[in-house]
């Protein structure tokens, strides 16, 4: 079947054959590899994506699931400023290593600063408790999302 | 990739039912049970129900309606839930991940029928009823009947589950959802306990509703301990003893297993603690 969807802000109509996956479709036939397949069973969140602005693994979703529908990945960062504040601030506060686990990591950041453009520390472990990491330790990667939030914040103060 | 060897997508509800009464079909909504498993599974025809409209959740006189694609995270957020039917709205936010909660179904939660659903416990605190369609026409079971035994229920491969009918719960009830797991957050739950009780004003106990995930087989309400606290006044003693029936009624449905020495004094604690937080009463009177 044929599907339309947004997809980081552009449209794309792509014939989408019914057993795949949506991390399938990005990764293989529209080269977008930024998004990264871990566990492939929904444990580990390397896969996350946003659809409609929620983030949900693309592992775990077919590809003509999301029919109609507005998916965001971390190529994204382009067209998005609040993707790119959280990526900045990732850099910032060292929050990368292996980097395997940070497209993930940022947009589940992004959407939680969307819902809760000020959560406290342990609102961003509970929006992040999908997201596993595996070299860095959190503590970093914490401080990233409360270093995007400031900066998010301040920017919409200084408008 | 998955293999399927077909999938579609109905858009109405009469067009799923003909679809399912071939047979050929399982049925995939959120996708966060199915994808995986397929992995290790033949090839299978997949029928997708996020196009029919089943992810309402609309309020009658007595009863909530929660359609069968309504997804976690949806019903954690759901006002109408989270007034009258708590104890839900709690499990359902307490469910996997983010990313999990906001694909993952109470349908999916259910059909799966494992012993430590989350959504379940907190369902039959509510009293729900299961609605079925098929091409033979709608019916609807008792939740409590309609799993009957671990990853087990009664539905046939041409039954849809449409939606989830709960009887709201009682304003003046104290609540409590307890979920144990290894760790605080994305867990498959060790146990789980939902107590709903409503005290007058002398603290005597006027209804009492207690069930349990993990402890027996299925998900279950207990009315043995639900009987042994309606019409007594709250103490610490009461609360030991039913804690303590808790345990004994645990053994006496699965016998002493590796896991008792643990699953004991646990549940024993949990229970204690679940009654003591519904209670609403700080210091519980000896």
């Amino acid at each position: 079947m044929i599907i339309k969807f947004k997809l980081n802000g552009k449209n794309v109509a792509i014939e989408a054959p019914g057993g795949e996956r949506l991390i399938d479709l990005l990764r293989e036939r529209l080269n977008l590899v930024g998004t990264k397949e871990g566990c492939g069973k929904g444990e580990c969140g390397a896969c996350t994506v946003l659809l409609d602005n929620k983030p949900v693994c693309s592992c775990l979703i077919l590809a003509a699931q999301v029919n109609g529908r507005n998916v965001m990945t971390i190529e994204g960062v382009e067209s998005d400023a609040r993707l790119r504040a959280v990526q900045e601030a990732f850099v910032e506060a060292g929050s990368v290593q292996c980097g395997f686990c940070t497209p993930g990591m940022i947009l589940s950041a992004a959407a939680l600063l969307r819902a809760n453009p000020k959560p406290s520390r342990d609102e961003i472990k509970r929006a992040l408790s999908g997201n596993l990491c595996r070299c860095t330790g959190y503590e970093k990667i914490f401080d990233a999302v409360e270093l995007a939030s400031h900066k998010i914040m301040k920017k919409a103060a200084s408008k | 990739m998955i293999s399927v060897e077909s999938y579609k997508r109905p858009e109405t509800i009469a067009e799923a039912l003909k679809l399912l009464k071939t047979g050929k079909f399982g049925i995939i909504a959120g996708g966060t049970d199915v994808i995986p498993q397929m992995r290790h599974t033949p090839a299978r025809s997949l029928l997708d129900i996020g196009k029919l409209g089943l992810d309402f959740v609309r309020e009658n006189d007595n009863t909530v309606e929660i359609g069968a694609a309504a997804t976690h995270s949806q019903i954690q957020n759901n006002p109408l839930i989270q007034r009258f039917l708590p104890l839900l709205s709690t499990a359902c936010g307490l469910v996997g991940s983010w990313q999990i909660r906001n694909r993952g179904t109470i349908g999916g939660n259910i059909v799966n029928a494992s012993p430590c659903a989350d959504s379940a416990p907190a369902l039959l605190i509510y009293d729900t009823k299961v609605v079925l369609l098929s091409s033979q026409g709608r019916r609807s079971v008792n939740l409590s009947e309609f799993i009957k035994k671990p990853y087990l229920t009664v539905l046939t491969a041409k039954d849809l589950v449409h939606s989830f009918v709960c009887q709201k719960g009682d304003d003046s009830a104290g609540n409590s959802f307890i979920k144990l797991g290894r760790r605080q957050a994305v867990n498959i739950s060790r146990m789980t306990i939902a107590v709903s009780l409503v005290r007058d004003d002398s603290n005597k106990i006027t209804m009492a509703k207690i069930a349990v995930g993990s402890v027996f087989p299925t998900p279950t309400r207990i009315s043995e301990l639900e009987n042994k606290l309606i019409g007594q006044i709250v103490s610490k003693e009461l609360f030991d003893e039913t804690a303590d029936l808790a345990a004994d009624l645990m053994i006496k449905a699965s016998g002493v297993r590796w896991s008792t020495p643990y699953k004991k004094p646990v549940l024993i604690g949990l229970m204690r603690r679940a009654l003591v937080g519904a209670s609403g009463i700080k210091e519980i009177p000896a």
